[in-house]
């Protein structure tokens, strides 16, 4: 059988998805090692790092077989992947959320359906969102520091992802409405999950006792 | 920075020219492809590429589908897949001839791809609809001939490629009897395949539905298992999933007298396009590509749709997808013959009655010259008439000629 290969994102949700991979037997540790490379290589077990949004790629395309992404990246994006276990770490919400001093002009303007105009990472939630409401909104795709859109009148609020809501009070801004939660999943590609199913399930299996211990 | 490419010289988002030697290779597999549908008795058919729109009834297929208008400004499209076309043509043509229809295609279908996600807009396709028998022995011998069709071309089960063999009203049947009121999402879930979306359904479920809920998808293995098939007897309650089950039990029973067994991986929670498919349900895949190289199924209902009651099963080969992962083969024999006037064009004749695929210069190269043009046309020798013989080389730079008859270079240059 060829090596395994995992796709472990970068940044918020790294340190936890080491400790998921490892509590299931995985040499993982050796991504510790703090260098710059892309891919690393332990005992049969291949490790990519990747941008978080990046995972589910690498993993529909079967270049890796199996990835750990937010909940967040899978609503957004809607990979064709199995979805395999919820690891109840990283938690985060997304929220709709404007400066204080907009924040009732906001409510109104949403409440009468007029046009918004919101500032996001993630488009396609946001779209989902409003659609839902029945209500509408001109959204702007940022790949940076979105609370910054609000400050300088690109954006009337935001559609963002928080954990601590640190950033949101330092930059004035109030939470409107919670749109959904997000947590650290396990997801496989369809043709590993099937071809290599009693490797994937032991880990996904393994990994989902971890969470139940730590509940 | 590069300047702009004019519009008018590229081809639109998704689409793509084909050149050798992958085109060669493509219409090499297509050959094959036709070759082992031909020695199973399917005839192919060709059907427009344009259809009236609504002769596609799924709306997934519909939305991805290119539209455009005809003259009397009715909807038409470009065919998103081939198994509708040829329901459409068995309900038209064909209804006076004796069921089972067994027929094949080898055509591209059409798609509005999104750019990134490693889908093309025309996508080559090659498969076989068997119409008009409800028999699971159909089912087995086109899962059957699927596996023939992948071993053919080189690949091997397991190691290279599966066929994850599914029922797709086993698990709903289940639903629908133990916990009706929670099937629609169950199924939807598994559908997006989320399966801690149905973990998290199961929770609210009562204890002895919540196992099968998660249970049944977890029935996931190597098909020669029988162990499998006996887990699964534990959740066959109602008579929609005992049918069901019995049905995967025949299909199996098939297989293995095909011999196809072994190629075939078992998945209960397998439910493909789950609104369309109607029993067996099944997507080959290969190692180190996440996406199904083919797919299939029974789709009983489809024929209603033109006014027929004709169950129908078969399955569609992504053929770029499978390009991808067979592999690697030498280019064609082929030599690069360069001049000699009248001479030259008798060469040519007396190679090509021996079999040797020539390409004939009609103008003078040089050795270095007729070397560079070999490589480009992927020609692995060079050549000049003599009398009664060619001088031969290899498309190389350090080549060196060598007399020789018409005979001898065909046993050189032919596999």
């Amino acid at each position: 059988m060829s090596v395994l290969r995992v796709a472990v994102p970068k940044g918020a949700i790294f340190v936890d998805a080491l400790a998921a991979l490892e509590s299931a037997g995985l040499p993982a540790g050796v991504l510790r090692e703090n260098g710059r490379r892309l891919v690393y290589r332990a005992e049969g077990t291949e490790f990519i790092v990747s941008r978080p949004s990046d995972v589910p790629v690498f993993v529909e395309y079967g270049a890796a077989d199996i990835g750990i992404v937010g909940k967040d990246v899978l609503d957004e994006q809607r990979p064709n992947v199995v979805e395999l276990r919820d690891l109840g770490t990283g938690r985060c919400r997304m929220i709709l959320a404007a400066p204080e001093g907009g924040a009732e002009d906001v409510r109104r303007a949403i409440r009468h359906a007029e046009v918004v105009r919101v500032a996001t990472k993630f488009p396609d939630t946001a779209r989902r969102y409003f659609e839902r409401m029945g209500r509408q909104a001109e959204i702007i795709e940022l790949h940076g520091s979105i609370e910054l859109a609000p400050l300088v009148g690109l954006a009337e609020c935001i559609i963002d992802l928080t954990a601590t809501g640190t950033t949101l009070r330092e930059n004035d801004l109030v939470v409107l409405d919670e749109i959904s939660t997000s947590t650290a999943r396990l997801i496989s590609n369809r043709g590993s999950y099937r071809l290599r199913h009693s490797e994937v399930i032991a880990l996904a299996d393994a990994m989902q006792r971890r969470g139940e211990r730590f509940g | 920075m590069d300047r702009k490419t004019p519009r008018k010289f590229a081809t639109t988002p998704g689409t793509r020219d084909v050149l050798p030697p992958e085109s060669t290779r493509l219409l090499d597999v297509q050959g094959r492809i036709r070759d082992r549908f031909a020695l199973f008795g399917f005839r192919e058919v060709l059907t427009p590429a344009l259809e009236y729109a609504e002769v596609i009834e799924e709306h997934g297929l519909r939305d991805v589908s290119y539209k455009l208008f005809d003259q009397d400004n009715q909807m038409l499209l470009l065919r998103p897949e081939m198994t509708t076309p040829i329901a459409r043509v068995i309900s038209q043509r064909l209804a006076g001839s004796p069921p089972p229809h067994k027929l094949s295609y080898v055509l591209p279908a059409y798609r509005r791809a999104s750019v990134g996600r490693g889908q093309s807009a025309e996508l080559y396709q090659a498969g076989v609809e068997v119409v008009g028998s409800a028999s699971p022995t159909e089912d087995a011998a086109t899962i059957a001939l699927l596996v023939d069709v992948l071993q053919s071309l080189g690949l091997k089960a397991p190691s290279d490629f599966a066929v994850v063999l599914g029922q797709s009203t086993f698990y709903a049947g289940y639903l629908r009897h133990v916990v009706p009121d929670a099937a629609t999402a169950v199924t939807g879930a598994l559908a997006a395949k989320d399966l801690v979306a149905v973990d998290d359904l199961a929770e609210e479920l009562p204890a002895e539905a919540a196992a099968g809920v998660r249970g049944i998808p977890r029935i996931v293995g190597p098909a020669a298992d029988k162990s499998l098939i006996e887990e699964a007897g534990r959740f066959a309650l109602g008579s929609e999933a005992r049918e069901a089950l019995e049905n995967l039990r025949e299909i199996l029973r098939h297989l293995e007298a095909h011999g196809a067994l072994g190629a075939v991986i078992l998945d209960l929670g397998l439910s493909g396009r789950h609104e369309y498919y109607t029993g067996a349900v099944y997507e080959a895949y290969a190692a180190g590509l996440g996406f199904t190289v083919a797919n299939g199924g029974r789709y009983d209902n489809l024929l209603r749709c033109f006014g027929k009651e004709l169950p129908a099963t078969g399955f569609a080969i992504y053929l770029e997808r499978l390009l991808s992962v067979l592999p690697e083969e030498g280019p064609q024999p082929l030599l690069v013959l360069v001049g000699g006037d009248v001479g030259g064009i008798e060469a040519a004749a007396r190679l090509r009655r021996l079999g040797v695929p020539v390409l004939h210069l009609s103008e003078d190269l040089p050795p270095e010259a007729a070397v560079e043009y070999a490589r480009s046309v992927e020609a692995a020798w060079i050549s000049y008439p003599t009398t009664g013989g060619v001088k031969l080389a290899a498309a190389d730079p350090a080549r060196e000629f060598a007399s020789m008859s018409f005979e001898s270079v065909a046993r050189t240059v032919l596999p």
